[in-house]
């Protein structure tokens, strides 16, 4: 599907907010392509025992149809080096991974519009923009707000809330072993996809 | 000297610090990470100010709803 707006997924939060507040599917409320980093949903995933990870892996997984992998250089640069290092972690994989991802410069062709969800004004700090009407940064709670303006979710301050909650409910996924095997292996099918594009 | 950990949550809660500096202080911590501590500690998720910025929302309205009519 060929659509006129693109949501960038640029780091880690949007995701786990909104799947801590089972809201994953308010990102497909709009008419527009979500493109999510390769790394960013590594970082998101990769241990599926970590808050929201298991509901990512599973929401990634049913709406690949409306969602994109993006591959970089940075993630496969990573993984190629956690080959040989157990247990490699860089804190700023995602971001590098996201800006890679939102410079590349066939990433908005035509009359196409990006918003970069993000909850890091940092990291469009560091995008070289060619273009800046045609890019928006929008904090999750941004986001919402616009969907409940429009009357297509009850409360943004709901979910928001509900993200707020996280610590006082018992994690529905901390019964998933930390090196699970299967979660492994689903995420690194995410991520791995050659093309990265959407399936048709 | 490191600031203790409650004190860099209560920053991050007012928005005067990002979740990636609040994540690297904590040890590389992620940001489900984040919202738990937050949550544990009582402490509201960071709320960005809209002021200054409302030109990009009515934007970002613009594009995500193009049949809006406001």
């Amino acid at each position: 599907m060929t659509v006129d707006l693109k949501i960038f997924v640029v780091d880690t939060g949007p995701l786990i907010t909104l799947a801590v507040a089972r809201s994953l599917d308010y990102l497909l409320l709009i008419n527009a392509d979500v493109i999510i980093p390769d790394a960013v949903l590594h970082e998101a995933t990769f241990d599926a025992s970590r808050l929201g990870a298991q509901d990512i892996i599973e929401w990634v997984k049913a709406h690949r149809n409306r969602i994109e992998i993006a591959p970089t250089r940075a993630y496969q640069v990573f993984d190629a080096a956690r080959a040989s290092i157990a247990n490699l972690h860089e804190p700023d994989l995602g971001e590098r991974a996201a800006v890679e991802v939102i410079e590349e410069p066939d990433r908005l062709l035509g009359d196409e519009r990006g918003l970069l969800l993000c909850e890091e004004t940092a990291v469009l700090r560091r995008v070289v923009v060619q273009d800046r009407g045609r890019i928006v940064e929008l904090s999750t709670l941004d986001f919402l707000r616009l969907l409940e303006m429009e009357q297509r979710i009850q409360s943004a301050e709901q979910v928001f809330e509900l993200a707020g909650k996280a610590g006082r409910f018992p994690s529905r996924v901390e019964k998933f072993s930390r090196h699970d095997d299967a979660t492994q292996a689903a995420i690194r099918a995410l991520v791995s996809r050659p093309s990265g594009r959407p399936e048709s | 000297m490191a600031i203790p950990e409650s004190e860099a949550l209560a920053a991050y809660s007012r928005g005067e610090m990002t979740a990636i500096e609040l994540r690297r202080r904590l040890g590389g911590i992620t940001y489900g990470d984040v919202l738990r501590l937050l949550s544990e500690a009582g402490l509201p998720l960071p709320r960005a100010p809209t002021a200054g910025r409302e030109a990009q929302l009515a934007l970002a309205r613009k594009w995500m709803f193009p049949d809006h009519d406001g």
